[in-house]
């Protein structure tokens, strides 16, 4: 499998080519064209691993994923296929070569079948991190697709950085971060608005996005009107 | 101190690598991202009672944060606006930059903010009645929603209201009608704004009440 990301960052899609009878698991919704000859199936668990699928399901609707995985397998003579989510924005085609990825909820797209996914707990300290309860962790060897609102840059720790509150798409297993006050005293972290932070520490890489969702919907919604019942 | 604008002109970023003992000042809950060896202090935005102005009266916040870089290295830190759209580095020498409410995202220390009446006209517009001047010698950066139209005025310019995100000192605003009765009514330009003199004026392409007018009534 082999993606390439169009249209960044500001309406990313991924192209993705599969081989001959390769396949590729993504989110539901997700696929915005594809080949005909691609088949699609929809289960609740990543393919040939069948054990604990209802469960497995049931934890990444907690992490603020779909229920439902779609599975795209080519043809004989491998295929082409489009993937893109609803709010606009960048994405990233990450490779993993026997490594693990925690991924933020809402941030996956889809992955190749060399990868394993399963959700993953960070403490409750997550509950301050502006992120969900849960992560979905991804682990193997093969491409995974992930998708924020906002453009996504990396950054490469070697000791610490601090990531806002909001503001993670991903980070390497050999990171892992505490959930701390922005400045080194509260009334600095409080008064200039930047509260609580996530410090990451340890040796690896980190995906932001460089938008906030929610700063934009503080901005938008003073100018919406009630809904009419 | 080094900068470097990514993901311009629909998610506009700014990555500010700070040498050591250098600083810089951002709006409220600017930062996306930094280095755990830079140090973050919530200053008063100006003065006591120009930090009140700037809150009630310029679209700003009270208090801003600073960036310091303590550390013997470059760290770098990364600052965003809270709405997607373009992002616009400026060059201040000595003259000053007048900014619309909302648009200000972060200066080097040396830049200095000042609230200014913008006038009844510039409200009219829909532009509010105060806005920011910023003066000194230093870098302003400066977000929008949409992008960012760099456009020199000699003489006149017609913006639309909303759309305005900064000028420099040598535009005057004026209102007017867009056309005649019926294209201001019916072709839903209404009052805009006429800049006139000679200067330079920074445009945005999309407008957040723009796009709240087209969500409302898709909302029912």
């Amino acid at each position: 499998m082999n993606a390439e990301i169009i249209c960044r960052p500001g309406n990313a899609a991924a192209k993705v080519s599969l081989g001959s009878e390769e396949h590729v698991t993504a989110e539901a919704g997700a696929m915005i064209a594809m080949s005909p000859d691609i088949s699609v199936e929809t289960t609740t668990y990543k393919r040939d691993r069948r054990k604990g699928r209802i469960k497995k399901a049931m934890k990444r609707i907690f992490a603020g994923e779909s229920f439902f995985l779609n599975h795209f397998t080519a043809g004989s003579g491998g295929g082409e296929l489009y993937l893109a989510t609803n709010l606009p924005g960048d994405m990233e085609a990450v490779e993993l070569s026997d490594a693990k990825l925690i991924v933020q909820s809402g941030s996956f797209v889809a992955s190749d079948s060399g990868i394993e996914m399963d959700v993953g707990w960070q403490g409750f300290k997550s509950m301050f991190s502006g992120e969900s309860l849960f992560w979905l962790n991804l682990s193997g060897s093969g491409t995974v697709i992930l998708n924020s609102f906002g453009a996504i840059y990396t950054v490469d720790v070697k000791d610490e950085y601090i990531v806002d509150t909001g503001h993670i798409v991903a980070f390497d297993e050999g990171l892992s971060f505490a959930v701390t006050k922005a400045a080194k005293s509260w009334a600095s972290s409080l008064l200039g608005g930047e509260g609580l932070v996530c410090k990451f520490s340890g040796t690896g890489r980190i995906y932001c996005q460089s938008h906030n969702a929610n700063a934009f919907g503080q901005t938008l919604s003073p100018l919406l009107t009630p809904k009419k019942q | 101190m080094k900068s470097l604008i990514d993901g311009a002109p629909s998610f506009g970023h700014v990555h500010v690598d700070l040498a050591k003992g250098e600083s810089v000042v951002a709006e409220n809950d600017a930062m996306s991202s930094m280095s755990a060896k830079i140090d973050l202090k919530a200053i008063l935005n100006g003065g006591f009672f120009s930090a009140m102005g700037k809150k009630f009266l310029g679209g700003e916040t009270f208090f801003v944060n600073r960036f310091t870089n303590s550390a013997d290295i470059e760290q770098r830190v990364t600052l965003v606006p809270p709405t997607p759209g373009d992002l616009m580095e400026f060059a201040l020498d000595g003259k000053a930059l007048y900014l619309q409410k909302g648009a200000f995202l972060a200066r080097t220390p040396e830049v200095k903010m000042k609230v200014r009446w913008a006038g009844f006209r510039s409200a009219i517009a829909g532009e509010g009645l105060f806005r920011l001047m910023a003066t000194g010698t230093g870098i302003l950066w400066f977000g929008a929603y949409g992008g960012i139209v760099e456009r020199q005025v000699d003489g006149e310019l017609i913006v639309d209201s909303g759309h305005l995100v900064a000028s420099e000192p040598g535009i005057k605003m004026r209102i007017r009608k867009a056309g005649g009765i019926f294209s201001s009514f019916f072709g839903k330009e209404g009052l805009v704004a006429l800049l006139k003199g000679s200067g330079k004026v920074y445009i945005q392409t999309r407008s957040v009440s723009g796009l709240a007018s087209w969500l409302n009534p898709r909302f029912r």
